[in-house]
Order: C-alpha cells, then sequence, then structure tokens
C-alpha cells in the first residue's frame, strides 16, 4: 500500500512539474490577481478556456501554466501569435496576467499535411485549404501517395471538424474518394494467388468516416467512429463491395523536461480497426496497430526509439494490410520485394541518433502472413533533418550489393 | 564669421568622422580577463553588460530569460579545442522588488536573488569555470567565452505535426526578419599558466 501511495505521489509529481527554468521565476511567489486578454478578437475564446483563465486568479503564478494557455488561445483563435505579460497588481505581492493576441484570426488556411519523394516509389504529397467558421473548420485537400500503401492513392479528402464541451471533445466528418494504381507486382501477386480473388484489387475507394475524439486527462485521447468504405473493383464482372469498421484510437502523450535541461518525450498509440456484418460490411476482420516512442534529448543530441506492433485477422481489403519498406518502415527496403500484398503481421523498431542536424538511424522488422517465417530485416541511414524537413539515404542490410535509396520529404 | 565656419563640414571630414566611429566601435570589444584559481581557469568581463534590449524587456514582462555561455579553450589558436564548459541561467526580474534573480541550471543548481542588474551579470560570470587539467604551465592557450540569449520558443512555428503552413509561410515572407538574438563573445590569448598568479581554492565564488 505504502508503495502505491508512493508511485501516486511521484506520478502526481511528474505530472504537475514544470520546467526548471519556469521553476526559477522570482514571480511565482505572489499570486495572480487578474487575467486579461488584449490584442485582436480575444472575446472568440470558448467558455471552457476562458474559465480556465479565471481560475488561475487567487493562485500562485505559474509561468509554466501561461506558455501553455498562450498556446491554446492561439490554437483556438487561429492567430498568428500569443504572448504573455506579468505586471504588477493593484494590491502588494499580487501580479496582473496580460495575454497580447497579435494577428487577425486566419480564417483560411492553406498546408502540405504531407511530402515524400523517393527514388523508388516517386512523389507523395498532399495540400489542404482550411476555411474556419466560428468553431467548425472546413478542409478541402488533394492527396496522391504512392507511399503508405501497397497501392497509389490519389483523390480528394473533404473534412468538417468541430469542437464541443470546451475542447474536451472534438467531432470530425471526413470524406474522401480515391482512384487506386497497383504495381505489377502486386497485381502478379494477386492472380498468382489462390487465396486473393480478382476483386482483390479496386479501382476506386471512397470513405466516409466520423469520429468524435475526447479528451480523457490532459495527456490521454479517446477517438471512437466509423469507417464506411466503398470499392469498385476493377474487374466490371465484380461487385462494389463494402469495408464497413468500428474504429479506434488511444493516444497518450507526455513531454517532461529534466534537470539538466534535458527532454523526455513519450508517445503511446492504440488503434483497432473491426469491420463486421453487423455493419453491412463485405469484409470481417479486426486490425489492432500499436506504437509507442520514446526521445530523449539533450544540448544538440536526440535519440529515439519507436516501436511498432500490427496484427491482422480475418479477410481484408489491401489497404488494411500491413507495409513496410516506405517511407516510414524499413526505410530503403523496396515494399513489393518485401510482400507484393503486404502481411498482417507486423513487427518493426527504429531506433535514430541526431546531432544537431546530422541524423543516422537503423530500422529492423519483420512483415508475414500466417504459415510463414518472419524474417528480420535491417536497414541503415544517415541523413540531415530540420524542422521536420529530412534528405536521407537509406540503405538495406542484405548480402550482395548495396542499393542506396534516396528519400526527401517532410515528418517521415 | 565664427558661426559659418561650424557649420561648413566639408564630405572629407563627414568621411574621417565616419571611419572614426568605426574604429571606436572595433575598438569597444569586451575585455576578457583570466584567472588561475584552485584547478580552474575563471574569467572577469568588467565591460560586459547583457541585461539589455529585448532579453531586458521581456524580464520586465516577468518571463524567465535563459542565458547560455560557453567557455572553450584551446592550445592552437582555436583550430580545435581542446574542452568547453557550456552552462545555462535563468533570469528572472521580481517585479515587486524590482531587482533581479539568477538560477544556474544544471545537476548543482544553485540560486541567488535582490540582485541589481550589474550584480546579476557579475554573478553569471563569477559562476563560469573551466578545468585547467592537463593544461603544461609554459604551453600557450587560449580562451573564448560566448553568451546569448536562448531563443523563445517560436510559437507561430511553419512546420509541425500538421505538416508545412503555407498560411504562416506566406506571413513570415512578408514581414520583416526577426532580430537576431542578442550575443557576445571574447577572446584571450596567448595565455601560460606560468604567467596567471594562481589562488587557491574557490570559496569566494561558491556562493
Amino acid at each position: 500500500m505504502k508503495l502505491v501511495r508512493l508511485g501516486c505521489v511521484l506520478w502526481g509529481s511528474l505530472l504537475l512539474a514544470g520546467s526548471p527554468e519556469q521553476d526559477a521565476n522570482v514571480n511565482t511567489r505572489y499570486t495572480v490577481e487578474s487575467v486579461e486578454l488584449s490584442g485582436d478578437k480575444p472575446a472568440d475564446i470558448s467558455t471552457g478556456l476562458r474559465s480556465e483563465l479565471v481560475r488561475m486568479v487567487g493562485e500562485k503564478l505559474n509561468p509554466s501554466a501561461l506558455d501553455d494557455l498562450a498556446r491554446r488561445i492561439r490554437r483556438e483563435l487561429h492567430v498568428r501569435a500569443v504572448s504573455h505579460r506579468v505586471l504588477r497588481g493593484q494590491t502588494p505581492e499580487h501580479v496582473r496576467v496580460v495575454f497580447d493576441v497579435r494577428g487577425r484570426p486566419a480564417r483560411f488556411e492553406a498546408s502540405v499535411p504531407k511530402f515524400l519523394y523517393g527514388s523508388q516509389s516517386g512523389f507523395s504529397g498532399a495540400v489542404e485549404g482550411t476555411a474556419t467558421v466560428g468553431s467548425r473548420a472546413w478542409t478541402i485537400g488533394l492527396v496522391s501517395d504512392g507511399d503508405e500503401l501497397l497501392e497509389r492513392y490519389t483523390g480528394v479528402v473533404a473534412r468538417l471538424e468541430d469542437t464541443l464541451a470546451s475542447n474536451r471533445v472534438r467531432l470530425r466528418f471526413q470524406f474522401a474518394s480515391y482512384r487506386e494504381q497497383w504495381d505489377s507486382q502486386t497485381i502478379d501477386a494477386v492472380n498468382r494467388g489462390p487465396a486473393a480473388p480478382s476483386s482483390a484489387l479496386y479501382g476506386t475507394r471512397q470513405d466516409l468516416e466520423p469520429v468524435a475524439t475526447f479528451l480523457l486527462a490532459r495527456p490521454l485521447t479517446l477517438s471512437v467512429g466509423a469507417s464506411f468504405e466503398r470499392l469498385q473493383p476493377l474487374s466490371p464482372a465484380t461487385r462494389t463491395e463494402m469495408a464497413n469498421a468500428i474504429i479506434s484510437t488511444l493516444h497518450y502523450h507526455r513531454h517532461l523536461e529534466g534537470e539538466d535541461a534535458n527532454q523526455q518525450d513519450w508517445d503511446a498509440a492504440y488503434n483497432l480497426r473491426a469491420a463486421t456484418s453487423l455493419l453491412a460490411s463485405d469484409f470481417a476482420y479486426v486490425r489492432h496497430l500499436g506504437e509507442v516512442r520514446y526521445v530523449y534529448s539533450w544540448g544538440r543530441s536526440e535519440i529515439s526509439d519507436t516501436v511498432n506492433v500490427g496484427l491482422l485477422t480475418g479477410r481484408a481489403p489491401l489497404f488494411e494490410r500491413f507495409v513496410a519498406g516506405n517511407g516510414s518502415l524499413l526505410r530503403g527496403w523496396n515494399k513489393f520485394e518485401l510482400d507484393p500484398l503486404g502481411g498482417s503481421r507486423l513487427v518493426h523498431n527504429s531506433v535514430a541518433y541526431r546531432y544537431g542536424k546530422v541524423e543516422v538511424f537503423y530500422d529492423s522488422g519483420a512483415l508475414w502472413d500466417p504459415g510463414q517465417t518472419a524474417v528480420i530485416r535491417h536497414s541503415l541511414g544517415i541523413g540531415i533533418r530540420q524542422n521536420g524537413l529530412c534528405v536521407a539515404l537509406a540503405f538495406p542490410v542484405r548480402e550482395g550489393h548495396i542499393e542506396p535509396v534516396f528519400m526527401v520529404g517532410m515528418n517521415y | 564669421m565664427a558661426r559659418a565656419k561650424a557649420v561648413e563640414i566639408s564630405r572629407r571630414r563627414w568621411l574621417l568622422a565616419g571611419l572614426a566611429l568605426s574604429l571606436s566601435r572595433a575598438r569597444a570589444a569586451l575585455r576578457l580577463d583570466v584567472t588561475w584559481e584552485g584547478d580552474d581557469l575563471c574569467v572577469n568581463l568588467p565591460q560586459l553588460h547583457f541585461l539589455t534590449g529585448k532579453p531586458l524587456e521581456r524580464l520586465h514582462d516577468g518571463a524567465t530569460v535563459v542565458f547560455l555561455t560557453q567557455l572553450t579553450l584551446t592550445t592552437d589558436n582555436f583550430s580545435t579545442a581542446m574542452r568547453r564548459a557550456p552552462e545555462r541561467f535563468a533570469f528572472s526580474y521580481d517585479l515587486w522588488e524590482e531587482t533581479f534573480a539568477v538560477t544556474k541550471l544544471g545537476p548543482a543548481s544553485r540560486t541567488i536573488a535582490h540582485l541589481s542588474s550589474a550584480a546579476a551579470e557579475a554573478w553569471c560570470v563569477e559562476n563560469l569555470a573551466i578545468s585547467a587539467s592537463g593544461l603544461a604551465p609554459d604551453r600557450p592557450f587560449w580562451l573564448r567565452f560566448e553568451l546569448r540569449a536562448a531563443e523563445p520558443r517560436d510559437e507561430a512555428a511553419v512546420i509541425g505535426d500538421a505538416g508545412i503552413n503555407l498560411t504562416r509561410l506566406v506571413e513570415i515572407f512578408s514581414r520583416r526578419p526577426r532580430d537576431q538574438q542578442p550575443h557576445w563573445s571574447a577572446e584571450a590569448g596567448p595565455l601560460r599558466l606560468g604567467d596567471l598568479k594562481r589562488i587557491s581554492g574557490r570559496a569566494a565564488r561558491n556562493l
């Protein structure tokens, strides 16, 4: 029991811990007298965020909390920047906090959520435009991705997002329509395999996905929803099939700063997709995917480790099968050489060390199906990374010859 | 007549005045005094005043400003670094007392408060040292001091988890380039341990 209590105290202290820089601020001994918002459109913040600002009044000044609130105000108002000032209060030993909101709320934002060029997979990219009206964000985008899945999917994405209950619930309704292009190796494998019917290849895919995300506790979120996928087979003789699944994701993120300016980031996610005939699905399968990522940084150095584990059971369409040998997993390998139909079992680990802008990484993993032997493969790489942009050369480790793969892109 | 002489400044005189001004600025480089205390080399920078400008504004706004310092010891006039000693200091400004507090961050964290700006700057410099172990008394060496204010977190990042924000990119290219964070540096050398008077103990520095 004592150990449990001690554990609770330690965990609580970790959750409440601020950065050592902010703890060193001499004004933390003063009491917050008032919190004000100034600048452009400060009145538009949600009631929940406003009540959090009000809750600071009467408490001791917490500079870490001010940074966090400034970030949240900026995100909510979609403005360029939010800074904060602390001023003397009316009464001694009290201070006033002022958040300065700068820049008009961006009613329209354009972004590039993905960009990647690989010497094997070619260009993959997405462009999106988001219009914000009140708490609702309307997004429309174009995508062409030959990296993530077995097929290259090209099409349009439309999305509506809204927040409720003081940002504790986020609703997302997404529609996507893609045209699929298949590699000849995948087509050959489908035609050869007795288990894979010719209807496995689809020419178009439409996806309707309503999802609600709940903020359970600040670092922990749960998303639940459904995915209705309509697959139009390449063969005209075959009928349209539906892959309708319940989807859920549990996500945890924690950022810790140590005394010696070291920083740690923990990211863990578990994703479940379960298709069932109850949702009028022609496919019935369960897909589990777990990912844990740990990053430790000190000075100009950073070391990270990412573990992925996947399991797929039942009859699933090809877009649900796991793929390695792309821009994320077993970088440098050719995904069609590993398995032109993907796998239903996945284990992968990636270790990366970065000093300044130079990064080296080592990927290892296996992709297989039941009845097959899991073969662990390895790849090594070196690159230059700056603010999410990366240029890298990846080398699959195998006997015989060395065939490096060149990659340039973002967030991979 | 005298008045007419006073306003008549030729183009050559303007050029000379400009040259003199630039030379006087070049001469105003920071002086770095080095002392040998125990096994460490310590520094003194009497002309250094870094609590100015933007960092001082942020301090007056109640923020914590982190200054990063580094001493570099070299025996080949900075071709290669023999040893480096980086440190981090968190400064804050007491809004009611109107005095400064400084915390030396790291495993042996130390804090001092109720200081004037000059005293806070001096305390920061007094807490810098680099080991002189392995340095022969007659071997020439050079020492470099560097100090800069840490970048405040860029809240309007262009690249994030959601990719490149094109709208923000356009905004950034449309406005004036952001001022560089202020930085200071000074060098001393060639010096020899044998020429420095060795002071035993560091009690005075360990406040």
